[in-house]
């Protein structure tokens, strides 16, 4: 980390650099991605329409889908059943993840022991383990959780276990002359070091278990936006709620990434960004 | 520290909540119980596709529901052949509507699932692209042709117009895809021929770029594709119910063959409550001609599956011969004729009431 | 200070590391003695690479000597201990915790009204009032190493090991925190070992320079430096100081030879 030393020493708290001043730059956050959707949006109608094909739906018929869902009131439940189904699969990989990394990444005989089940069982595509997760689970809602707790848990407990295991030896030995050990040391030194690489690998995982959403609700279940894109198929000639889907789970993919970045904010942790 | 006890009290008050929303949403936990009616949990499931092959399922659920105030079963609908076969080898299905070869294999591999009741007769096609040069089963030669499972009936009837045209499976591709994507894959021309239950057949007709190659009832009369099978231990433990449950599905056929409005009646519940396609695909299929799919004359006859067994033998399907007596239990409806029709009185020009 | 009891005693002490070939070992320290005493104010300087910093991992308890013995406290060092606090060359304060409870990282097992009033102490005694609640981040490199002897303080270690811990300073920043360090080695009366390259921070600081030798390293010589403090750096005691350890080292500075030009 770049040292900013200031003469005479007393530091005032760095501000950040002044984007405010102008009104374009206020602006560019917002315009930008803005134009460049609007562009996306014009290339894709005109392509639909170039094509002659009706099957295919333009933006405006996605449009016309999305409204139709939301009168229906079925887009605020299949969102729901969606984000039910990933916060729980999603949490529990966080609560088996996190720890386990950290043991491994702290107990060589546990990472001897248990890596090379985990690179083996990691590259598995969750879709791979549909079968599985149907004889397991049933259909329930139990099923996708599983799969998405599958699908994540992987990540967290690499980076987890990556983190520890680069974590910068003078904590450990500031820790240690202070005559910090076992349990203690693990919560007070070895945690902390190692948690702005977790909460990166927390946010790649939330990623990819929204990412496996479709896939889990390719099970029968009977709600969800994965479902919805299943269920569209099923409809005939419904390619507008099929694309209406895809939206969705990109927006709100989105919005999660977003609010997940928020952890990297905290004082604990903002030291492990670098200069932002 | 200030950001993990932030996280975990908003990571549980998020799953509180969206466990709460779901629960109200989509798992009906909070809606209030009717006198006499057991939560869906307590039923027992039945698993089926979105194809008319399987339409007395939801059709008897629906009966029940508007005569009795109450359904005996949960139907869980599918969009595959592998996951509603694998929810009934897990359990989750104790009864579920399936390919007739399909249940014969499972035997053979030593699953304990017993036929009890066809689901329909007839009611399959094989769709060509209506701008293609195809009129007869010849022009096939060298063409792809989708079938929705290696143990699917529809196989086999290719395989059986195959041999009425003196050819062999290696004079045409066979590919393997869900029926929901069949439309679009011949719509794409990716593939020049298409087989699977209705409605997906007629849906293609309907849009204007499918053409009938050949109806079921053409080739194959009285073709069974699909069969209504339940675990050996539902039976062994509950018969009763596997009783009721037949006698249920036997009167909606009848039900559904009565009269034209039976059909158009069920079109219209069917597709909004169950199949969530627009009523006028199954309108089309079950009115043009009528007799493109049949719901009597379901009772389970040896010499019917004898001929599958054949077909499947042939076809590589199943590897010896499996024994008719093992794979059915043909006890619960031994007469047609004593089938009686549903008194239900059809929706009477009315609004399709939503499902409890 | 010479009748003061003994507070570091190494004797013959022998390090090697295994090399990068199989069975080779690389030679660090041969045959190092040295004797510090409490209250002490000792630096010891040499070539870079010399195994100065191996010496102070072996008395700080990090590091097991190959051969000889080293004993802090009439006791055989044996690990880490915390009346003896390293302050690193590189950041040692916890990036997690802000600057009071990085002070308090030692007194957790004390009560929270003797902790608080210990970290208010030290905050004060080396200048960072109105800091508490900052985070290493939001300060400037001279300003955590502060909060790290103030750790090493408040934890009421009786020796202080510091590995070049004004390294990575700019060159004012460093001459403050050296008077501030005497100022504050005078307030608490700590021994102090502390390592650098840098031959005028050792003749400005130190009751005693130990010259160490090339790899493998040994005592080349000791110079004590009895000048008053605060030092004038154009006496002549201090200069002539000064330019025996650069002739010790093999450098003349008047003729211009190599080595560090400082």
């Amino acid at each position: 980390m770049p040292t900013k030393d200031c003469r005479g020493e007393k530091c005032p708290r760095e501000s950040k650099p002044n984007v405010l001043k102008n009104p374009v730059n206020r602006f560019a956050p917002i315009l930008l991605p803005a134009a460049t959707a609007a562009i996306f949006l014009l290339i894709w109608h005109l392509l639909v329409r170039l094509s002659g094909s009706d099957l295919f739906p333009t933006p405006l018929d996605v449009a016309r889908g999305i409204q139709e869902l939301v009168e229906k009131g079925l887009l605020l439940k299949y969102i729901v059943a969606s984000l039910f189904r990933v916060s729980w699969g999603f949490m529990l990989a966080v609560l088996v993840g996190v720890p386990l990394g950290l043991i491994l990444g702290w107990f060589r005989p546990a990472f001897q022991a248990l890596n090379p089940m985990i690179q083996i069982l990691r590259p598995i595509s969750p879709i791979a383990w549909i079968p599985v997760a149907i004889l397991w689970f049933g259909i329930a809602d139990s099923a996708p959780v599983f799969l998405i707790f599958l699908a994540s848990v992987f990540p967290i407990t690499v980076s987890s276990m990556a983190a520890v295991q680069n974590m910068q030896l003078v904590y450990l030995r500031a820790a240690q002359n202070f005559g910090v050990t076992g349990m203690q040391l693990f919560r007070r030194v070895i945690f902390p070091a190692a948690l702005p690489q977790i909460i990166t690998g927390i946010r790649i995982a939330l990623g990819i278990a929204w990412l496996v959403v479709v896939a889990a609700e390719m099970i029968a279940v009977n709600s969800g936006l994965g479902y919805l894109i299943i269920d569209a198929r099923n409809a005939g000639k419904r390619y507008d709620l099929v694309v209406a889907g895809m939206v969705m789970i990109g927006l709100i993919g989105l919005v999660l990434d977003l609010l997940i970045r928020r952890l990297e904010r905290f004082d604990e942790v903002k030291w492990g960004y670098g200069q932002r | 520290m200030k950001l993990i006890s932030t996280t975990f009290l908003l990571g549980a008050l998020w799953l509180v909540l969206i466990s709460v929303t779901h629960g109200h949403l989509n798992l009906k936990w909070f809606a209030p119980k009717v006198a006499g009616t057991t939560a869906a949990g307590d039923k027992f499931r039945i698993g089926f596709l979105p194809v008319t092959c399987h339409l007395t399922c939801p059709v008897t659920d629906f009966i029940n529901q508007q005569v009795e105030g109450q359904s005996m079963f949960e139907p869980v609908r599918f969009s595959g052949w592998p996951e509603l076969k694998e929810a009934f080898l897990s359990g989750y299905t104790p009864a579920t509507f399936i390919l007739a070869p399909m249940a014969m294999a499972l035997r053979e591999q030593g699953v304990p699932i017993k036929v009890v009741y066809l689901g329909h007769r007839d009611g399959s096609a094989v769709m060509v692209h209506k701008d293609s040069q195809i009129y007869r089963m010849e022009d096939l030669r060298g063409k792809r042709i989708a079938v929705p499972n290696r143990y699917s009936n529809q196989r086999l009837l290719v395989f059986r117009a195959l041999k009425q045209a003196n050819m062999t499976v290696q004079d045409i591709e066979l590919v393997e895809m869900p029926p929901p994507d069949m439309p679009a894959a011949l719509y794409s021309k990716a593939v020049d021929a298409i087989s699977s239950g209705e409605p997906f057949m007629a849906q293609t007709e309907l849009d204007g770029y499918g053409r009938v190659l050949w109806l079921t009832k053409d080739v194959w009369p009285n073709f069974i594709s699909c069969v209504l099978a339940v675990h050996e231990d539902f039976i062994k433990n509950d018969r009763e119910t596997v009783q009721r449950l037949v006698d249920g599905i036997a009167s909606s056929g009848k039900w559904l063959d009565t009269t034209m409005e039976n059909r158009m009646d069920a079109a219209k519940f069917v597709s909004k409550n169950y199949y969530n396609q627009h009523p006028r695909l199954l309108e089309f299929v079950l009115s043009k001609p009528p007799d493109r799919v049949k719901y009597t004359n379901l009772a389970l006859r040896k010499p019917d599956f004898e001929e599958i067994e054949a077909l499947a033998l042939q076809a590589g399907v199943i590897q010896k011969d499996v024994i008719f007596e093992d794979y059915t239990d043909a006890s619960f409806v031994p007469d047609d004729s004593a089938v009686k029709a549903h008194a239900y009185q059809g929706l009477q020009g009315g609004e399709v009431p939503p499902r409890k | 200070m010479d009748n003061a009891k003994t507070m570091i005693e190494v004797r013959d002490c022998w390090k090697s590391f295994p090399g990068k070939k199989a069975g080779e070992q690389v030679h660090v320290l041969e045959r190092v003695n040295l004797d510090v005493h409490a209250g002490e104010f000792v630096c010891v300087v040499g070539p870079s690479g010399c195994g100065k910093s191996t010496l102070l991992n072996i008395i700080g308890g990090f590091i097991k000597e190959t051969r000889g013995t080293a004993k802090v406290a009439g006791s055989p060092v044996n690990g880490p201990d915390p009346r003896r606090i390293f302050v690193f060359q590189e950041n040692g304060v916890f990036p997690w915790l802000t600057v009071e409870e990085n002070i308090g990282f030692g007194l957790m097992s004390k009560s929270a009204a003797h902790r608080e009033e210990r970290v208010a102490h030290y905050i004060g005694m080396v200048g960072l009032t109105g800091f508490e609640k900052s985070y290493p981040r939001e300060l400037s490199g001279g300003m955590r190493q502060r909060v790290e002897i103030a750790r090493a303080l408040a934890a009421d270690a009786e020796v202080l090991y510091m590995d070049e811990p004004f390294g990575a300073l700019d060159f004012l920043t460093r001459l403050k925190m050296r008077a501030d360090l005497i100022r504050i080695w005078q307030a608490e009366k700590k021994t102090i070992v502390f390592v650098t390259h840098d031959i005028e921070e050792a003749v400005q600081l130190a009751d005693r320079v130990v010259v160490m030798s090339k790899r493998p390293a040994t005592v080349a010589e000791e110079v004590k430096i009895d000048l008053p403090r605060p030092r004038d750096l154009d006496s002549p005691g201090y200069l002539g100081a000064r330019d025996r350890i650069f002739a010790i080292m093999g450098m003349d500075v008047h003729g211009g030879g190599a080595g560090d030009p400082r």
